[in-house]
């Protein structure tokens, strides 16, 4: 989907990307919401802020390298660079051997240059490949971790029911009290348009409920987030998603979407 | 010292240069923008070995990727440098360490003289004085969460976690900083 202007909930995304302070997820589906959906209001405000704190290397000491990254570096590159082919040169007497010696000499780089783009190719579809496989490592071992805890025997389950005209959504959280956290999915949960924001509450038993998190699902209505309890949130009677303007409100005012009680 | 401008466009040209495979190019683009980098690399890994892998991994991606590189999308180095991060970030995560120094986005405390130690020839001194005057004028609150973002990689989750905040808070906080560096380097963005 493509936005119309800049919002302050597409500025935090615009930061939270460029800053590198996405989760996976979140970073891949931004990702391809720049590539693929061609979000120029998105792509513009990105660009401005990854050029904005990539500024900030400036301000590091430089630091030398030693010079045979430089040497390797350069040696690699040349090796791979294109080599001109070598024109046949005209003698007295050349005759119909020799032109069929150069017409092969330079049908044999023609083909070794063709290896050498080949190669190249091949190269830097493995770098990219060898990129993705450390990602996807990365990313196995924090789900693994993350199923591990969610079976866990302390954590709690609470689900979340549609409420309203979000009667087909649903929502479960995996509460962890040991290490003081909510592990939330949502699904079936539509994502609002950009003037507005899910906002998630814890609900106490007594006094006003406090902001758990303002979010939007994605495009098929999913989300999985993870959220710290903090400790004045004490004796829980439900949880909540209200709709919200963008950026969420100090306390609910709109419509519930989903609920839950402890 | 060069002009901003002048820089730019002599980057870009080295990039289409770089793309038709000119091996000089690459030359002087590594010449003119190693040591930055490699200051970005080695501050996130703190490894002078890795570090130097990785900036081999860097100018070979720019290398390789010159082709396709879009000016729209931003200025060379900037293009570098996120390149740059990203792929230490990565080989953090990939080897499992926790960033073990404290990370700072005003390391420079005191701003360099032209041509001293310690400075970069192709940094122009008043980009530098800009760049420091920007983060130092960035609140602790803004500052904290973007250093644990773009040296450690955190998340935004991660970050809250880490500093006992709700997490609407953590992300409102980089929004904020990051819309202060956008605001106070828009000349050269």
């Amino acid at each position: 989907m493509k936005h119309t202007q800049i919002t302050d909930d597409l500025q935090e995304r615009a930061s939270l990307y460029a800053a590198g302070a996405m989760s996976e997820s979140e970073r891949l589906e931004y990702a391809r919401h720049l590539d693929e959906d061609e979000c120029v209001v998105c792509r513009s405000e990105v660009n401005d802020l990854q050029s904005a704190v990539s500024l900030i290397a400036f301000n590091l000491p430089p630091q030398s390298p030693s010079p045979n990254v430089k040497a390797r570096l350069i040696e690699q590159a040349r090796r791979t660079a294109p080599v001109p082919p070598p024109f046949p040169q005209a003698r007295p007497g050349f005759g119909w051997l020799q032109w069929v010696t150069a017409g092969i000499a330079v049908a044999s780089i023609a083909v070794a240059f063709a290896v050498i783009r080949s190669n190249n190719e091949l190269r830097r579809m493995t770098d990219e490949l060898n990129g993705r496989i450390a990602q996807l490592e990365v990313q196995l071992t924090q789900e693994r971790t993350s199923i591990a805890m969610l079976t866990s025997a302390g954590v709690r389950v609470v689900d979340l029911a549609g409420q309203g005209s979000q009667v087909q959504a649903s929502g479960r959280i995996f509460w962890d009290e040991a290490r003081k956290r909510w592990f939330v999915f949502f699904r079936d949960l539509p994502p609002v348009p950009a003037d507005k924001s899910y906002q998630l509450w814890f609900v106490p038993k007594s006094g006003p409920p406090v902001s758990a998190a303002v979010f939007n699902t994605n495009s098929n209505g999913s989300l999985g987030i993870e959220i710290p309890v903090p400790d004045s949130v004490t004796d829980l009677k439900a949880a909540a998603v209200t709709t919200e303007p963008a950026g969420g409100l100090p306390a609910p005012s709109g419509a519930f979407a989903l609920l839950g009680a402890m | 010292m060069l002009e901003e401008k002048q820089v730019e466009r002599e980057d870009e040209e080295l990039i289409r240069r770089m793309a038709s495979r000119d091996g000089d190019a690459l030359d002087v683009f590594y010449t003119r923008y190693n040591r930055v980098a490699f200051g970005l690399v080695f501050r996130i890994l703190g490894n002078r070995e890795d570090a130097e892998d990785v900036l081999t991994d860097v100018f070979w991606q720019v290398w390789q990727q010159s082709a396709r590189y879009d000016s729209s999308r931003g200025k060379p180095v900037a293009w570098l440098l996120t390149i740059a991060r990203t792929r230490a970030i990565d080989r953090l995560r990939s080897s499992g360490r926790k960033q073990m120094h404290t990370a700072s986005l005003n390391e420079q405390k005191e701003p360099a003289a032209s041509g001293s130690v310690g400075t970069d020839p192709f940094v122009a001194a008043d980009t530098r004085e800009v760049v420091q005057s920007a983060l130092q004028s960035l609140g602790e609150q803004q500052r904290i969460p973007l250093e644990m973002a773009y040296f450690q990689g955190m998340s935004h989750t991660e970050i809250a976690a880490a500093l006992g905040q709700p997490l609407g808070t953590v992300k409102d906080r980089i929004r904020t900083g990051m819309m202060h560096l956008k605001k106070r380097l828009k000349a050269y963005l």
